[in-house]
């Protein structure tokens, strides 16, 4: 873990100027035009935007997944441009949390060890991986389901299995991304009160989302349209001003 | 990731789908398998061979006439002067480093004991045959050097010969008619066994005098000695004593400087050598044969491996995402490949063993396993597990975690 992970004054993300474009046959394609935003420690921020806005392609960047073609993008203070493949992979291991929205765990595999699966990963080896993992799924409230493979547990349970590996490494920031896509909407409840607690405790959580429904658990909303932040404000109130 | 964890997430991987991946190590199994069978058969008949030649004695040269080159023609045994008593004392008293001389006439000869009748090999020989070829004796006594020189009608006879003819009871003593002459049995050998798939037991042996003067027929000189056995001291060297007894034998025999011998010495050694070259081209051809069943099953395990790395995707795409360097990637899969090679070169190599131990049983043929060729299976099993592991575990490792974590 980096020095300034534990320094509270500086950004989970710093972004400035981002871009990024690619080369889609004969067209260039400007995904992101200019993006900067700050995420702080202990905030819960949604970024929302219909396909196409670029938002998946700022997930990828804030997830160490992605590099930005021109501009800074800061994760725990540490330039993402400046890392090589197996620094981003470093970085994404004990940094970043993530949480998709078909939950990809390993099938056939137990919960247990899915929620370990990062650890194995990890530099330098945790001392006790199985005792991690298992506090983990504990937090997450699977505390009796341990043994259980994917296909015994439900949709909901898949995802605080997912949720349990995101945690286990102590990361600076859970990246969810439509994390409840998949699921009906009392289990999404469920997941999305499971995130509000997480933040309570302390955890920086960004979710990516096209809903407002989902997006409206959190604090912050950072709303994406053609590859720029047209809105950054505070969830408050947000839908009542939506229904008028 | 550790090598105790690429293991186990590679079994995990294998054990999703057991009939796949003991398909896909057919083609090793297969090729481990037949390679470890003709080898040990081959080992099994090499080994006996040998065995063979060892109980003729290594450190034996025998002398034939011939090999006389006449007019571009090259002769065979018989056009040359005959061997005698005379090269032998020469060979006894002029050559450094030799045992034993014995003369020897063979000849075959129907044998009556009783009512039981057996065709065999006379050998007309001096007494020291027995010391030449290291031969004990199981019953009565050898002739010695005065009775081999007399036209006495005593023999010593072989074990094939004592069974046949007289089955438990003891032949010393009895007599029997060899070409119709009667001869006083006094002495039977030991057991020997094969040798170049003759029967040595197969064998009587007369006084060479008596020999010559009732079984041979027509001899050329009266002390023709047909061919001439050496033995030589184990501490001189075979070749030393071979050369120094051809030039002993060309100057007795006169033969020119420039011409060539007219008689020929073969010695075990070469034999040996010959069979050795042979073996060489065997096991070369035998090595072939598994390099190319191994290449086409290390085929079989890349084409397998890549829809493997393609159906995975998605779980590569994970494990990028939650922190998996190119290079866990990478170990993953070649472990996956050399995981599946190795069992199938396991599963190959007890097949083989089996296979061979039931070709033993039921031809009763002898077979050789021998640790040389384990190790080589297994260390070649896994080189293509490595070879033909490394492509597809390189593309898995250079995917893109973004569009991995995309593919349906």
């Amino acid at each position: 873990m980096n020095e300034a992970g534990a320094n509270v004054k500086v950004p989970v993300v710093a972004a400035r100027d981002l871009t990024k474009s690619y080369q889609l046959g004969e067209q260039a394609v400007h995904a992101l035009r200019g993006v900067s935003f700050e995420i702080h420690r202990g905030e819960f921020v949604a970024i929302m935007g219909p396909s196409g806005s670029g938002k998946s392609t700022l997930m990828n960047m804030i997830g160490a997944l992605d590099v930005p073609t021109s501009g800074e993008l800061k994760i725990d203070g540490v330039d993402i441009a400046t890392l090589d493949r197996d620094q981003l992979a470093g970085l994404r291991n004990h940094t970043i949390g993530f949480v998709f929205q078909q939950f990809n765990l390993l099938a056939r595999t137990t919960a247990l060890d899915n929620v370990k699966l990062p650890l194995t990963y990890a530099m330098p080896r945790p001392a006790d991986p199985e005792a991690m993992a298992r506090q983990r799924l504990e937090q997450v409230g699977l505390g009796s389901r341990m043994d259980h493979v994917p296909s015994q547990l439900s949709g909901g349970q898949q995802q605080r299995v997912a949720i349990a590996r995101a945690l286990v490494n102590n990361p600076s920031l859970i990246l969810a991304d439509e994390p409840t896509g998949a699921l009906d909407s009392a289990t999404s409840l469920e997941i999305l009160n499971l995130f509000k607690a997480l933040n309570a405790q302390g955890m920086t959580v960004i979710m990516v989302t096209h809903e407002l429904d989902v997006a409206s658990h959190a604090k912050r909303l950072l709303r994406v349209r053609d590859g720029q932040i047209v809105e950054d404000r505070p969830v408050h109130g947000l839908l009542e001003e939506s229904a008028t | 990731m550790s090598l105790l964890e690429f293991l186990r997430t590679a079994m995990i991987a294998l054990r999703r789908n057991v009939l796949r991946s003991v398909l896909t190590t057919l083609g090793i199994i297969i090729g481990v398998g037949s390679v470890i069978v003709m080898s040990a058969i081959g080992g099994g008949a090499s080994r006996q061979i040998e065995q063979q030649i060892a109980s003729l004695g290594t450190n034996q040269l025998t002398i034939f006439p011939g090999s006389m080159n006449v007019g571009g023609r090259q002769g065979g045994f018989g056009s040359a002067p005959p061997l005698t008593e005379k090269d032998l004392r020469a060979i006894r008293e002029r050559v450094d480093g030799v045992v034993a001389v014995s003369g020897q006439m063979n000849n075959s000869a129907t044998i009556v004991a009783g009512s039981a009748n057996w065709v065999t090999q006379v050998q007309g020989a001096s007494a020291e045959i027995q010391d030449v070829r290291d031969w004990p004796l199981s019953a009565g006594r050898f002739y010695d050097a005065i009775e081999a020189s007399s036209r006495r009608k005593i023999a010593v006879i072989g074990a094939t010969v004592a069974r046949e003819l007289f089955g438990g009871s003891d032949p010393v003593g009895t007599t029997i008619r060899v070409n119709n002459v009667p001869f006083e049995i006094i002495g039977v050998l030991k057991a020997k066994g094969q040798a170049g798939g003759r029967d040595q037991d197969d064998v009587i042996f007369v006084p060479l005098q008596t020999a010559r003067s009732r079984l041979m027929g027509r001899v050329r000189v009266p002390d023709e000695v047909g061919q001439i056995l050496v033995k030589v001291d184990e501490e001189h060297e075979l070749a030393e004593v071979q050369a120094d007894l051809e030039r002993v034998l060309r100057e007795r025999r006169r033969v020119a400087a420039n011409a060539q011998d007219n008689f020929a010495v073969r010695n075990f050694a070469d034999i040996l050598a010959t069979r050795s070259a042979t073996q060489r081209t065997l096991s070369l051809l035998l090595a072939s044969a598994a390099a190319i069943s191994l290449i086409v099953g290390g085929i079989g395990i890349m084409n397998i491996m890549l829809v493997s790395v393609t159906e995975r995707t998605r779980e590569i795409g994970l494990r990028m995402a939650i922190g998996a360097k190119g290079g866990d990637i990478l170990g993953q899969f070649l472990t996956e490949a050399v995981l599946l090679c190795l069992a199938g070169g396991f599963i190959g190599l007890t097949l083989g063993v089996g296979i061979s131990v039931v070709v033993s049983s039921i031809f009763q043929w002898p077979v050789f396993i021998s640790p040389g060729i384990i190790l080589v299976a297994i260390f070649a099993s896994a080189a293509v597990g490595v070879i033909f592991g490394y492509v597809p575990a390189r593309r898995a490792s250079q995917l893109n975690p973004i569009e991995a974590l995309r593919y349906e």
